[in-house]
């Protein structure tokens, strides 16, 4: 293999550091100005109640939420959202409480124009590691896009990553020899 | 620990950079992706199941990526090889989703596929021994008698075999210095994407030695070559993981993190060590693997009822990978003292390089 130029190196790492940087910057960007997280809670795939379900944390049989009913744009604190299978999910919403669980009224029943939520969020049963996922991630429907995304992004991010690697060990003059994989007897 | 607002679960950051650390070192190494170590691990850390797969499989495409550049740099990977597999891979591993498919609809997915993983990895890990072990015996006899030991050496007969089969179109892949029929390396494609598809993992465990012992790759083309194969094959599992809401991106970003500073490690491990060598972490951590599985397993059979079995087979999941690394950096350790003349175990001069 060719001398390392560890001018070339220090040029390749600086490159490619910034590149993963501002990947990482554009992605962590995406996802605190609320844009990631509301293609992932995109669509309801059942008719129910659009909420919120990091309200939930806490309420129980005992102490149930008391969720006002009404065709909020953006969700905030103790509401639901009417939605019928395929509507786009209001701002804030993370969770669908569906018509048959209502139905059912196990977890939530209709009081009047509230929706009385009996269960948290999720619950964690006491021993081992497994979850009942009461409303979130069930009738939630992803934007399928963001799949493309998510891919992208990955790929994008382990490219500058790997090439950053390289240059930082071209910069500090460690060469890297190709194998020679069929030296000896073998 | 870190909100994090698409799984809707508080995890502990540090873990999960040191878990895509961990196994980056191992999977740089060996050629796994590792999903069969870090998907428990997340379960632990919090996240549900269905999001601790998706999060595995996004993440090891981006650290496929990453290793695979370090391993072309090394000389690692067949393109031919790699390319031609990877479109039997995809189709392997839809047909394995079905079959996964068609047993839960049965009600049997869950210990069908918890017997498949114990049966396929116990019957790769006694296979992969055993030809190492005569491998390592050989090399170190031709040591002894003062013979130059190559980088790479295996007693299998299987390649000479897969090799002689003279169906059209036959390939050359000149790195791997390989002549064989195009259908082998398909066929070595789609089976094992079957069983990736059908476990729920990469499939690295099952491609690496098949790459080795079917088509006759060396352990370090093979390596590197399925690296390879999972940056496509896990960037395609990722973006179905993804339509499906299975996927927390900034869990996957932090693991990458970790896992791009512990892949660069793994893959230059390799220019320290012989075949053998990767071959012996692969066939261990195969073995572990299986007993964690069948720990599960057991605890399905038993319906569940002891707790204690479920906790073990977490134990034993998470102590292999910090076992495995223990041992990769242990082999470079012993490498850089045999290569400046100092005293080594007298196992330690056939597994490694004197690198100079």
């Amino acid at each position: 293999m060719a001398e390392v130029s560890r001018g070339k190196g220090a040029i390749k790492f600086f490159f490619w550091l910034a590149v993963g940087v501002g990947l990482f910057y554009y992605a962590f960007h995406t996802y605190y100005n609320g844009q990631m997280i509301s293609w992932y809670y995109y669509k309801t795939k059942a008719d129910g109640y659009a909420v919120n379900a990091d309200v939930l944390k806490g309420y129980s049989k005992e102490k149930p939420a008391l969720l006002q009913i009404g065709p909020f744009e953006k969700i905030e604190g103790l509401q639901a959202v009417p939605v019928k299978k395929g509507d786009r999910l209001p701002i804030n919403a993370n969770g669908v409480i569906t018509a048959v669980q209502v139905k059912k009224g196990e977890r939530a029943t209709l009081e009047n124009d509230k929706l009385k939520v009996m269960v948290p969020m999720r619950i964690r049963e006491a021993k081992g590691f497994k979850y009942k996922d009461t409303f979130m991630h069930k009738e939630v429907q992803t934007n399928p896009w963001s799949g493309v995304w998510n891919v992208l992004l990955i790929l994008a991010i382990g490219f500058a990553l790997g090439l950053t690697a390289e240059g930082f060990t071209d910069m500090m003059g460690y060469k890297l020899e190709k194998i020679e994989h069929f030296e000896g007897a073998h | 620990m870190f909100d994090f607002a698409i799984a809707g679960i508080q995890a502990p950051l540090f873990l999960l950079i040191l878990t895509g650390f961990t196994v980056g070192i191992v999977g740089g190494f060996i050629g796994v992706g590792g999903g069969y170590m870090v998907t428990p691990a997340l379960i632990v850390f919090g996240f549900p199941g269905y999001m601790a797969s998706g999060i595995d499989m996004t993440h090891i495409a981006g650290k496929g990526v990453v290793s695979t550049i370090r391993h072309r740099q090394l000389g690692n990977i067949d393109w031919v090889l790699g390319l031609a597999m990877i479109g039997g891979t995809m189709l392997g591993v839809e047909q394995g989703v079905r079959l996964l498919t068609w047993t839960k609809e049965l009600g049997l997915s869950g210990i069908v596929l918890l017997t498949a993983s114990v049966v396929i990895m116990l019957v790769l890990f006694v296979y992969t021994q055993i030809e190492t072990a005569q491998a390592h015996k050989k090399m170190t006899k031709m040591a002894q008698e003062g013979e130059k030991v190559g980088r790479e050496l295996t007693v299998s007969k299987g390649p000479a075999f897969f090799q002689r089969i003279p169906l059209f179109p036959i390939v050359r892949c000149r790195t791997a210095k390989i002549v064989v029929s195009m259908w082998v390396i398909v066929v070595v494609g789609i089976v094992t994407g079957i069983l990736a598809g059908f476990l729920g993992v990469g499939g690295g465990f099952i491609r690496v030695p098949a790459l080795i012992y079917i088509v006759g790759a060396s352990t370090h083309i093979a390596v590197g070559t399925d690296l390879l194969e999972i940056a496509v094959s896990g960037g395609y599992g990722a973006l179905r993981h993804s339509m499906m809401g299975n996927v927390d991106m900034i869990a996957v970003l932090f693991m990458i993190v970790g896992a791009m500073f512990g892949a660069q490690f793994g893959s230059i491990a390799t220019a320290y060590v012989r075949g053998p060598a990767i071959r012996y972490i692969l066939s261990y951590s195969l073995v572990l693997a299986c007993v964690g599985a069948f720990l599960r397993l057991i605890y399905m059979m038993t319906g569940q009822k002891y707790e204690i079995l479920s906790f073990f087979a977490v134990v034993f999941t998470l102590g292999e990978m910090l076992f495995l690394c223990l041992f990769i950096i242990s082999l470079v350790y012993f490498s850089v003292r045999y290569t400046n003349g100092k005293n080594v175990p007298d196992w330690v001069p056939a597994l490694v390089v004197a690198k100079k």
